[in-house]
């Protein structure tokens, strides 16, 4: 036998973590398949009715809001993090990467509290681009920018794009520079060494981006909350009113349950096309 | 065209928009910071003029002492047990493999992709049938599986950059497993043990959706305060807080690069 | 005029007074060279001397601090890469990883706007010079070393650039097919006839492949010269060590008699060598001899009057078809023998005191 120095005693605490994770989903399950009595935190009888009630359009339209939202936030998130991590790599001075990495990060570390009530002065109704339009007497009458769906993706997106601009420089870091020089070599010009040598290398690092940013704000919860104002609802404001507003625990299981799957799902689909990608660019 | 001009035209049409995209990232956090001294009740641009008395109400006001000191208390226990129990299963990890390690690793990585109100919703249940529903237990659980993925990720990073000859050089000279562990391993894991635990304690600090789950009134911590606060009230009182928050993080990351090299870190280093 | 015209239309590239600093450190320092048309021109040096630097300015990836290029004829100076029509190989070849063998080598004629058809014939013809016919659609991490070596060395030639430039190409190869691609250059570039430029740090391979060698130290020319030239009359004591193997005698004074050159290495030690008209420069100046190691022998009946001295033997390097042995000379310090064969290890053992002969007629004389 190999000798394996530590490895119950290393093993052991992993195994709790992992137990108590397992425990918690497992009565999120529990619970999603329980019925409801008002008045009451525990739940009843067994009962199919908590699946069937999504199937009503008004959250079926929450569902599809949800996945809209979340599109529209991973395709902008994807185009404006690419030139911000292209120039965080290949900026030739030091300070300008440095400035570069901690005007990028920062909002990552601030916390989604901070950053949702930025927004909320950003775009309200009295608030920074307002002001500043009605100021430069650009428009009479505020815009309404609070309490909609634009609102809660112009917050997503910036909220989104620290993770994406990690994720698309660790790729471009590693194009190997001397591939982009033998295009130049063989006489493409910059925009050509960009399309056919770079942004093909770089690909496995987009596909991971929009998966993870995809999954990750499928499941946001304080931007569309407090930018949304109720106005606009993703499932995670449905859960949120279900299970702590109603109290209505089984349904707000049902619900975490749906987007659990959902944001799993939506990994699970796109992953496997990730990993052939990277089979294809990799040079070895 | 001048091949040198093409090249100017180039790089003012690549860095005019990075600017405008940075500013983008950047104006929340200014506009917090401008309306933090702003003297009025009302939010208005530009501020009438400087004042502190929203710093002075937000460092006193009792929610977010409490707040603060409930954060403290859960992130330092929280991402130190992470540190923990994150660092022995990347060992673990990285040095065997075992019957059910996918699977174990699979688990422990799932918060990243779990929606936190899921996570929080679980663990609000799981306290509920514990009977630790009033517990700071419950949210030190749940902090400890939200922020491990991420120092599972540090830890396993450094080991994968020890050498491994340094082992078993170590045990070649007599170094009994232990004494190697002691000796050679650990200090050299000290760097991404150090940067696992940072990124977890911030984590922690800032975390909203399944603490506000997780918590109640009187273990809630300062951004489940401040969601609170945010509902109830619209003066800056918020505005000062976060400014406070965005200047700490900021001179963080700083001192992050200048110390730890977050671009190493990142592994966004050209070569 | 009229011949510095001839000069110009005959050099492929020149580069004239060309520095390049990186912050402060200097890398290249006042170049001064032309490159003859249709030439394998081997830039030799250490590691950090600024040959790849002059490399990537040629072809355009760095621009010089001061001083021009020109390739044809005309200056480049300010021109971008992808205008040069120079063909590069690198030494990570850097083939696209997200293309198979065809689209590689195909890359620089699509850039060229090429027709379908020329295409895939120019591709093929480059493919048969590289014997690769039959790979077109391999994946570049399906293909060993040596083929992806010869598809680097296609896709630059494919393009017929003005000049072909190789930053040590063989680097990444194991010894043997090192030594079997070496060879393939040597006929690639007689079927081509492409002017090329070869980087290495590697003496063997410069010698073998180049029609003129440039030994550079420290950014700057050290010596300009056709390989055998180089081996036999290095420009200086660098050169002289860079370039094989050579042992390098004690400063010695030089003095001319009647018929004999005396080199008086210490006090009491002197060898003598008949005159040569070459040697009158060096009368009454201190001198530096080097002797390689091929120009020493083993003392016995049939070397008289050849310079002999008394060593001790220290060491024997076996290796197959001759033997070195590190001897101990005294005051001539540790001198390294190349005896063919295997023979000499029993005829004089570790420790044994041997006579040796040094050919000095051949030995490079340089000042101290």
């Amino acid at each position: 036998m190999r000798q394996r120095p530590f490895f119950l005693a290393f093993l052991l605490p992993a195994l709790l973590a992992a137990g108590l994770f397992l425990a918690a989903l497992a009565l999120v399950l529990q619970y999603s398949f329980r019925s409801f009595i008002p008045g009451s935190l525990d739940p009843g009888a067994f009962t199919l009715e908590n699946f069937a009630r999504l199937w009503r359009p008004i959250y079926l339209w929450v569902l599809l809001d949800t996945f809209t939202i979340s599109l529209l936030t991973t395709v902008f998130t994807l185009l404006l993090s690419y030139p911000v991590a292209y120039a965080l790599v290949r900026a030739r001075r030091d300070w300008v990467r440095t400035l570069l990495v901690v005007l990028a990060l920062t909002p990552l570390f601030t916390g989604e509290i901070v950053r949702t009530y930025a927004w909320i002065l950003v775009l309200g109704s009295d608030g920074f681009v307002n002001s500043l339009l009605e100021g430069l007497g650009v428009i009479a009458a505020p815009l309404a920018m609070l309490y909609t769906r634009f609102g809660v993706v112009v917050a997503l997106v910036q909220f989104s794009m620290p993770v994406m601009i990690v994720l698309l420089a660790t790729a471009i870091s590693h194009v190997d520079n001397d591939c982009e020089r033998a295009a130049a070599n063989l006489g493409a010009r910059p925009a050509t060494v960009f399309w056919r040598v770079t942004l093909p290398l770089t690909m496995p690092g987009i596909v991971s981006g929009v998966i993870v940013i995809f999954a990750w704000t499928m499941s946001a919860f304080s931007t569309p909350q407090l930018i949304g104002g109720g106005k606009v609802l993703m499932i995670s404001n449905l859960v949120y009113l279900q299970g702590l507003s109603s109290f209505n625990f089984p349904f707000a299981a049902a619900l975490s349950l749906v987007a659990l799957v959902l944001a799993v799902g939506s990994l699970a689909l796109l992953q496997p096309a990730a990993k052939r990608l990277e089979a294809k660019v990799s040079p070895r | 065209m001048s091949p040198i001009f093409a090249a100017r035209l180039r790089a003012a049409l690549f860095w005019g928009p990075v600017g405008l995209i940075l500013l983008y990232m950047t104006i929340p956090a200014l506009v917090v910071v401008m309306t933090s001294f702003s003297p009025s009740e009302l939010l208005e641009f530009p501020p009438a003029g400087l004042s502190l008395r929203w710093y002075a109400r937000a460092l006193s006001y009792p929610d977010f002492r409490n707040g603060f000191a409930n954060g403290l208390i859960v992130t330092t226990f929280a991402s130190t047990a992470a540190l923990a129990v994150g660092s022995a299963f990347a060992y673990l990890v990285d040095r065997y493999s075992f019957r059910g390690r996918a699977a174990l690793e699979a688990v422990l990585s799932s918060p990243l992709i779990v929606p936190h109100f899921t996570t929080g919703f679980g663990f609000l249940l799981l306290g509920a049938e514990l009977g630790l529903t009033r517990s700071y237990a419950i949210v030190i659980a749940a902090h400890v599986l939200l922020v491990l993925p991420f120092v599972v990720r540090s830890v396993y990073v450094s080991l994968k950059n020890i050498d491994p000859r340094l082992e078993r050089a170590a045990a070649n000279l007599g170094a009994s497993p232990g004494r190697v562990l002691a000796r050679v391993t650990l200090p050299l894991l000290l760097p991404g043990m150090a940067g696992g635990w940072l990124i977890a304690a911030i984590l922690s600090l800032t975390e909203f959706t399944a603490s506000l789950y997780v918590t109640e009134a009187r273990t809630q911590t300062l951004p489940v305060a401040m969601y609170g606060y945010i509902r109830e009230y619209s003066d800056p009182t918020i505005a000062a807080i976060s400014a406070l928050l965005i200047i700490a993080t900021t001179l963080l990351m700083l001192l992050a690069n200048r110390y730890l090299g977050l671009r190493r870190i990142l592994a966004i280093d050209a070569h | 005029m009229r011949t510095e015209q001839q000069d110009r239309a005959a050099s492929a590239v020149e580069l004239r007074r060309v520095s390049k600093s990186f912050g402060p450190v200097v890398a290249v320092q006042e170049f001064d060279l032309a490159i003859r048309r249709g030439e394998v021109l081997t830039l030799l040096g250490p590691s950090g001397c600024g040959k790849t630097t002059i490399l990537n300015m040629i072809a355009g990836f760095e621009v010089p601090s001061s001083g021009e290029i020109r390739i044809d004829g005309k200056p480049v100076t300010a021109v971008p890469p992808y205008l040069r029509d120079t063909g590069m190989v690198f030494q990570s070849y850097a083939l696209f990883p997200h293309m198979d063998v065809f689209e590689n080598v195909a890359f620089g004629l699509k850039m060229r706007r090429l027709a379908k058809g020329a295409v895939a014939a120019e591709v093929a013809r480059a493919l048969e010079m590289v014997k690769l016919t039959g790979l077109e659609g391999r994946r570049v991490r399906q293909l060993s070393g040596g083929q992806q070596q010869r598809v680097a060395l296609a896709r630059a030639i494919v393009i017929r650039p003005k000049v072909l430039l190789l930053d040590e190409p063989l680097s990444a190869l194991d010894k043997n097919l090192r030594a079997e691609m070496q060879i393939e250059l040597k006929e690639l570039h007689a079927k081509t006839g492409l002017t090329t430029v070869f980087v290495t740090h590697d003496q063997g391979e410069a010698l073998s492949l180049s029609d003129r060698i440039v030994v550079m130290n420290r950014g700057e020319i050290q010596q300009v010269s056709a390989p055998i030239e180089l081996y036999r009359h290095p420009a200086n004591g660098f050169v002289a060590s860079f370039v094989g193997e050579i042992n390098r005698l004690p400063p010695a004074r030089c003095t001319l008699t009647g018929g004999d050159a005396v080199f008086e290495l210490a006090p009491g030690l002197s060898l003598a060598v008949p005159r040569r008209p070459e040697l009158a420069v060096w009368d009454g100046r201190r001198v530096n001899l080097f002797v390689r190691p091929e120009q020493m022998a083993i003392a016995d009946a049939s070397s008289p009057g050849q310079a002999c001295v008394k060593v001790r033997v220290v060491t024997h390097v076996y290796q197959g078809t001759h033997t070195l042995l590190r001897v101990d000379g005294g005051a001539l310090g540790l001198l390294q023998l190349r005896i063919p064969g295997s023979e000499v290890i029993e005829r004089a053992p570790v420790g044994s005191e041997i006579e040796v002969t040094l050919d000095l007629a051949q030995a490079v004389v340089l000042a101290d």
